[in-house]
């Protein structure tokens, strides 16, 4: 007897119970009847398209002959997988898509891996019964920086153009002609610009779609896969990194359906080039006359030692360690409070918000609560822009027909598909948020946030907004029904070092510190630098010249100080202030833990050793509290750290490498597990955030490919780097008498020109953050705009 | 014989049938007027379903049972099928342009009975002139009332347009029609779901042929069982069907079915042109198996056409003499299927157009003795089989289509094909 | 912000935003308005389909997508007079390909090629559901039926040296035609002036000459 959620089926003589509801191919699959396919794909809809996976069903009137990927399995089903007819329909398929294929496999990416090359093999027909001349294309044309294509190659599938359109929603890549003149493009001169396009190579079966960085670098044979996560931003989507000889030669998504279904942003994809980039820091530099010099790995140390023997605690502090790994900012975290005897420590930028909210807000939602939501409010950095695995999440969401309000002061790529969004001037938020709840503007965005569960993602939209503003969110979100709420960071492992204490008042495992032993915070801590009050700051991996709000502070901080070490890869504006620079091994060279924006802890492992001298921060801290005489407080590697870690991290407990690997699946553990505990458990509260009543506002966001410092060594998407342009709303621009194109004057700072745009809130103005031409503009939530006279 | 029933107005007034004015005269749109007044929708469904009509656009499913299906959820539509563009069929033209206000009548009636408010007329981009002839008949009904809000004061409303495809017969079939129609390419849809159910935008949609609908004000008028008590059973009513090939007198004739085929090409066709001899024609539209000579006396029904393995399709009969190259002829059918292909599925882009080069270059005096098995075996990787109806590899079948001309060559002429073999290409020489 | 049409005629645009009013859903008005973009261009150019895809808020690809699919958008120049002969198996079988070859020879050109006055294109077409009257020829989609080689010749050569501004079907048949599929009824008053079809909503009828 079949229950309701299972159905049986009988496949070539053999009864099957399955899980009810899904497709046939799948079904057949997981009892181990290997169905070919083409065209099907789990994450995708059905087309039915190739027909290599006809198989046999009986019916009314007896056998038919059915694509077993669009079949949904009923009760009763009778299949057959192997009968004379489907072999026969198989092999035919076969044969007409091998007809017109290029005999290219031996210099083929995707020799190797190649379906139609094993199908070939396994069901095929030999000889070639093709006498005709076979049709031809123009070989692999680019159809943008990072994707080639080669229609001689491609089997129609419909792959590719259903993740740019169903899952990206960025329909550029479609088919054009018909019939045998059927062949997949792009738009004369219009490239494949989605930040997922690398998605398509993944999912192609063939070898039509290939990247340019994996081009003839390499072949499946000789590749070593290192499962790991893509550390760029905090949604960290579960991934492998391709090593071939030594060298990085792709990264490939790997299917975890808690988060990232298979799918990665390109950012995730293509920029592992900063790894092998001819700039890296090699070896330690010292600062001497004015430059740099390279010096041993004891000299750097000693001379750091030396400089923090004697002095005051209070008078130390240390920015970053967003980008290293939990076990590696356990050990920072451990170095700067029991070896320096500090709490001033801060892996923000004073970018995000309270960290004691990130961390530790409660109730917490995961991605799988964002799937499954029935309303989603996101009032925070755009997704697309920031976070953009989640966004692609939240557009499965809305798929699966959740309700969406969107609240920003400029265009999100989640606004064509949002059920309301909300336009705010910046600053004006907390004016908003009050009336929203009250009920007395926004009726369609409060009657979209009624079927529960809600989840609230919310954050800072833009480095110019009161951090403040994203508890109010919070703390409205919270009163929502079946309130789930998902706080907002972008970098990299930032939860994870929040975790792991890498805050003024956190401790290793959502411990909160009391207000007055905190420490300072990164804008306290440059604050205190600029005036003399801070004498040794390290720099972990961060550049608060670039990053924070206040790059004229930073500056100014960095050259007040006494000291500065940065622990880098790269000489960058704010490394370069520095007086001595340990060079830090990057993603792909260390192994341990990281922790996601849902508290999603996963392994990532070292495809390869550090460039150079490179080191783990943890080998580094480790073997500075060596010198300094507290060589037994750290842990001694990665594996000490992550059990001292579960043992010390009342959150994490019972988490530890070993554990994530043997008992998630590859798709790792939400922290706290069932053995662990959440001293701090962070219930938001209303802000009152002042609204801003200047003449103009700002918002100063960032996009997806920022001048950072890994995209600007990221060859193949550096060049996607967008135009800066001031954007400012239609109505403002009539009041300053400017036109399309005309330069304005941001804070008598900044020239740039403008472009009027009907999304921005009227009275703000939008300045893309961290591009080369916006470098140096403070975000100060109010700023002046003057429109350049005379230059007409 | 029985009266016409879609041609009588149009023979009767030959060179204004499509105007307004001879339309009332002729007593057009009274149907409608008293069926607005005092008839329910279910009433109107009824009388349809009684007629025990099938569809005219080829597949013949009766068109009472399928506005049955019509989920029931608003909006739905009515979408009229007239993209008439199979090899030989031309006989939606003649009822678009020579009475596009029968069709309209048709359609109010139908939208009525269905609770529909909207409805288009899909006529293939290279009917301009149909496709002139309903706009003006609509524009004329809009201003007399009989389309648009509150229709004779009865509380009901429809909007009626034409869209004008682009040139791609597969948008006859339903689904690529109704893509199409959305502006997409016209590539046909999995089924299920059936258009009744999700059709145009997802909304439950009934898709109808031209000639199906103009039948509805008739049999409204006249009742669904005098519709059904004309001819054989299951053939019921009167079929178009359009002559044309090697026959003295090609045009459309309004016909009931149950006549045999000589009576067809010999009586109502007027014969093979020059007297020559008959060698075989196709009987319903391009892609149906063709027959020959000794099935002259079989009946003309849809069940006597499957069983002899063939089918009346679109009405389409393309009647060959003796001095047709049936090769050429097969070349010329297979390369329409190849050329309209949509290609989305493997076995059509592939295999039709494969078909398509093995028979030209057998017409070219390269082929190969093999290759008439090739021609067979690629047709049965297509459809394999090639039983009628087709069993299919492809999603639509319009893949299978193309094997039929194959099918019957090889089946009723294989030394012409051989024929065309050089002798150094058969084996054994 | 201006227009994505602004440099089309003022009846051009007044079309596209019927046509945009006609639907449920603006995407289905891509047909039509691809043919209002080819008399505005003169055929289907790629600032035409960004065009249509800035109407419809759909990608320009997606319009291409479309705009290739079907065989009557024309992604290259063609000459004022598209003459369409029709090799279909009713054509075929009374010669239609006989009237393709005439008709080329005619104008001078290969199968889809246009003469070099630029006023002729020559295409073979599949049936153009006029086999009662077969063979069959369309010049911009105005029907001739019961064409034979040698009127076809007569064909291309009227309109080279006559250059009719507006194509009307009765006309042409009454020179060049014979056979029909079934009465014509009235003449009709409109014809094409373009190789779009002549259908009022969709921007080529023109009342008589
Ligand atoms: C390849 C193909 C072409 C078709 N062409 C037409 C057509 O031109 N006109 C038509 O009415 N139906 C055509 N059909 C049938 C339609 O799919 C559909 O069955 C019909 O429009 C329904 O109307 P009816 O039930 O009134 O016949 C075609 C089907 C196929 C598979
Ligand atoms: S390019 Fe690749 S993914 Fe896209 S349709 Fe072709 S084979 Fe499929
Ligand atoms: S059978 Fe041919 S026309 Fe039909 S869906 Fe497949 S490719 Fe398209
Ligand atoms: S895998 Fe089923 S049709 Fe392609
Ligand atoms: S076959 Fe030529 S018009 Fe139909």
């Amino acid at each position: 007897m079949s229950d309701t959620t299972t159905v049986s089926i009988t496949i070539n003589g053999v009864d099957h119970e399955v899980e009810a509801g899904q497709r046939l191919i799948t079904a057949a699959e997981k009892v181990g009847e290997y169905i070919p396919r083409f065209c099907h794909h789990d994450k995708l809809e059905p087309v039915g398209k190739c027909r290599m996976c006809l198989v046999e069903v009986e019916g009314p009137r007896g056998k038919q002959l059915v694509p077993s990927c669009t079949m949904i399995v009923n009760d009763g089903m009778v299949v057959d997988t192997e009968s004379e007819v489907v072999e026969k329909a198989q092999e035919g398929v076969l044969e007409f898509l091998l007809i017109n294929h290029p005999l290219d496999c031996p210099i083929c990416d995707k020799g190797g891996e190649c379906p139609l090359q094993d199908q070939t093999m396994a069901y095929g027909p030999g000889e070639s019964r093709f006498i005709e001349p076979k049709r031809t294309y123009e070989k692999p044309i680019p159809i943008s920086d990072v994707v080639l294509l080669d229609r001689e190659r491609c089997v129609l599938c419909d792959r590719c153009v259903r993740v740019a359109d169903d899952i990206a929603g960025d329909p550029l890549i479609t088919f054009n002609d018909r019939g045998n003149h059927v062949q997949i493009l792009t738009f004369p001169n219009e490239p494949f610009s989605s930040y997922f396009s690398g998605n398509t190579v993944q999912v192609c079966p063939v070898g039509a779609l290939t990247s340019v960085d994996y081009r003839f670098r390499a072949r499946p044979w000789d590749l070593e896969v290192t499962p790991t996560v893509a550390a760029h931003d905090t949604v960290q989507s579960t991934a492998e990194i391709h090593t071939s000889r030594g060298k990085i030669v792709r990264v490939y998504a790997a299917e975890n359906d808690h988060l990232n279904d298979g799918w990665l942003s390109d950012r995730d994809r293509f920029s592992f080039a900063a790894n092998h980039a001819p700039d890296r820091i090699v070896s330690p530099k010292r600062r001497v006359d004015g430059s740099f010099e390279d010096v041993s790995w004891p000299e750097a140390l000693n001379t750091i030692a030396e400089r923090l023997g004697g002095i005051a605690p209070e008078r130390v502090g240390a920015i970053g360690g967003a980008h290293n790994t939990n076990e590696e900012a356990y050990a920072l975290g451990k170095f700067l409070r029991e070896v320096v005897g500090t709490n001033n420590i801060d892996a923000q930028l004073g970018d995000g918000f309270n960290a004691q909210l990130a961390a530790a807000v409660t109730p917490r939602a995961t991605v799988d609560d964002v799937e499954s939501a029935g309303a989603i409010l996101v009032w925070g950095p755009d997704l697309k822009e920031t976070l953009p695995v989640l966004y692609l999440k939240v557009r499965k969401a809305v798929k699966n027909g959740a309700t969406l309000v969107v609240a920003s002061p400029w265009r999100t790529g989640l606004d064509s598909i949002a059920t309301s969004v909300v336009r705010y001037r910046a600053g004006s938020g907390q004016e908003v948020l009050r009336k929203l709840a009250q009920g007395s503007a926004h009726e369609d965005a409060a009657a979209a946030l009624t079927t529960g569960p809600v989840v609230t993602l919310f954050g800072r939209a833009s480095l110019s907004e009161d951090p403040r503003l994203a508890e109010s969110v919070a703390a409205y979100g919270r009163t929502l029904p079946d309130a789930r709420l998902m706080p907002l960071l972008t970098r990299s492992n930032v939860f994870g070092a929040l975790d792991m204490g890498l805050a003024p008042d956190l401790l290793p495992g959502r411990v909160g510190i009391e207000a007055g032993s905190a420490g300072l915070d990164a804008m306290g801590m440059l604050g205190a630098a600029a005036e003399g009050a801070l004498d040794v700051l390290f720099l972990v991996g961060s550049d608060p010249v670039r990053d924070c709000p206040d790059p004229a502070l930073a500056a100014k901080a960095l050259d007040q100080a006494d000291f500065v070490v940065a622990i880098d890869a790269f000489v960058t504006d704010s490394s370069a202030h520095a007086d001595v620079i340990l060079p830090a091994a990057l993603w792909g060279e260390v192994d341990g833990t990281m922790t996601n924006l849902e508290g999603r802890v996963q392994t990532v492992s070292a495809a390869f050793p550090p460039r150079g001298q490179a080191q783990s921060l943890l080998e580094i801290v480790r073997d500075l509290a060596a010198i300094m005489g507290s060589g037994d407080i750290l842990p001694k590697d990665t594996d000490t750290a992550s059990s001292s870690l579960a043992n010390e991290a009342p959150a994490y407990a019972g988490v530890s490498r070993e554990s994530i690997f043997f008992e998630s699946d590859g798709t790792g553990v939400v922290v706290p597990t069932g053995a662990g505990t959440q001293p701090l458990g962070y219930i938001p509260t209303d802000a009152a955030v002042p609204v801003v009543t200047d003449r103009f506002t700002l918002h100063f966001a960032p996009s997806l490919y920022d001048d950072g410092v890994i995209t600007r060594h990221a060859e193949s998407i550096a060049g996607l780097v967008p135009d800066v342009t001031v954007r400012i709303s239609p109505r403002d621009a009539s009041v300053l008498a400017v036109s399309d194109g005309a330069s304005v004057v941001i804070d008598d700072f900044l020239t740039l020109p403008v472009t009027i745009d009907a999304d921005v809130a009227q009275g703000s103005v939008v300045v893309p953050f961290n591009q080369v031409a916006t470098k140096g503009l403070i975000a100060a939530s109010a700023v002046s705009v003057e429109p350049v006279r005379g230059d007409v | 014989m029985t009266d016409p029933i879609l041609t009588a107005r149009m023979e009767a007034n030959r060179t204004d049938s499509n105007t307004i004015d001879r339309y009332l005269e002729t007593g057009g749109y009274e149907v409608l007027k008293n069926a607005l007044a005092s008839m329910t929708p279910e009433q109107i469904a009824e009388e349809v379903k009684a007629s025990n009509m099938r569809g005219r656009g080829g597949a013949g499913f009766p068109m009472g049972v399928k506005w049955g299906f019509l989920a029931d959820s608003d909006p739905k539509y009515l979408v009229i099928n007239g993209d008439e563009s199979e090899p030989g069929t031309f006989k939606d033209r003649q009822l678009l342009e020579r009475d596009p206000h029968q069709l309209i009548e048709g359609i109010v009636l139908a939208s009525y009975a269905l609770g529909v408010n909207r409805a288009f007329i899909y006529i293939r981009g290279e009917y301009p002139k149909p496709a002139r002839r309903v706009q003006r008949a609509i524009d004329e009904a809009y201003e007399k009332g009989f389309l648009g809000d509150d229709i004779l004061r009865s509380g009901f409303s429809l909007e009626v347009s034409v869209h004008l495809g682009g040139g791609a017969y597969i948008c006859g079939e339903e689904t690529a029609l109704l893509n199409s129609l959305e502006g997409r390419r016209g590539e046909p849809r999995l089924k299920p779901p059936f258009p009744a159910v999700e059709g145009l935008y997802a909304r439950p949609t009934i898709v109808n042929n031209v000639e199906s609908i103009s039948n509805v004000p008739w049999i409204v008028a006249n009742g669904g069982t005098s519709y059904a008590a004309i001819g054989p059973e299951r053939s019921a009513g009167t079929r178009m069907f359009s002559l044309s090939g090697h026959v003295n007198k090609p045009g459309n004739y309004e016909i009931v079915m149950g006549m045999t085929w000589r009576d067809l090409i010999y009586d109502v066709a007027g014969g093979i042109r020059d007297d020559r001899a008959l060698k075989t024609w196709i009987p319903g539209g391009a892609s149906a198996p063709w027959l020959v000579p000794e099935h002259l006396d079989a009946p003309l029904t849809i069940d006597d056409a499957t069983t002899l393995g063939t089918m009346l399709g679109s009405g389409a009969v393309v009647v060959m003499d003796e001095t047709t190259d049936v090769v050429k002829a097969a070349h010329s059918i297979v390369r329409f299927f190849a050329h309209e292909s949509c290609g989305q599925c493997t076995p059509c882009r592939e295999g039709t157009k494969w078909l398509q080069d093995i028979l030209e270059r057998i017409l070219r005096g390269e082929g190969r003795e093999k290759d008439i098995d090739l021609l067979l075996d690629v047709s049965d990787n297509i459809s394999p089989g090639l039983t009628w109806p087709p069993a299919m590899t492809t999603i639509c079948p319009l893949g299978p289509s193309a094997t039929a001309p194959i099918l019957s060559i090889t089946r009723y002429f294989l030394d012409e094909v051989k024929a065309y073999i050089p002798v150094s290409e058969v084996a054994g020489v | 912000m201006s227009s994505p049409i602004a440099t089309w005629s003022a009846e051009g645009q007044e079309r596209a935003q019927q046509l945009l009013a006609l639907y449920p859903d603006k995407r289905s008005a891509v047909m039509p308005l691809l043919y209002v973009a080819s008399l505005e261009h003169g055929h289907v150019t790629n600032e035409g389909m960004q065009q249509v895809a800035e109407l419809i808020g759909v990608t320009a690809t997606q319009v291409r997508s479309v705009a290739t699919f079907y065989t009557m958008y024309k992604h290259e120049p063609v000459g004022r007079y598209l003459v369409s002969v029709c090799t279909s198996i009713s054509c075929h079988l009374l010669g239609g390909d006989e009237v393709l070859d005439a008709a080329c020879g005619a104008a001078g050109v290969e199968v889809g090629g246009t003469s070099e006055d630029d006023l002729v294109t020559v295409e073979r077409v599949e049936c153009i559901g006029a086999c009662g009257g077969a063979p069959a020829v369309q010049v911009n989609y105005e029907l001739i039926e019961g064409v034979t080689d040698i009127k076809a010749i007569d064909l291309i050569d009227w309109l080279r040296n006559t250059t009719p501004e507006v194509v009307l079907a009765d006309e042409l048949q009454q020179l060049f035609g014979g056979q029909k599929s079934f009465d014509w009824g009235v003449p009709e008053p409109d014809g094409a002036i373009a190789p779009v079809p002549a259908f009022g909503p969709y921007g080529s009828a023109e009342e008589g000459r």
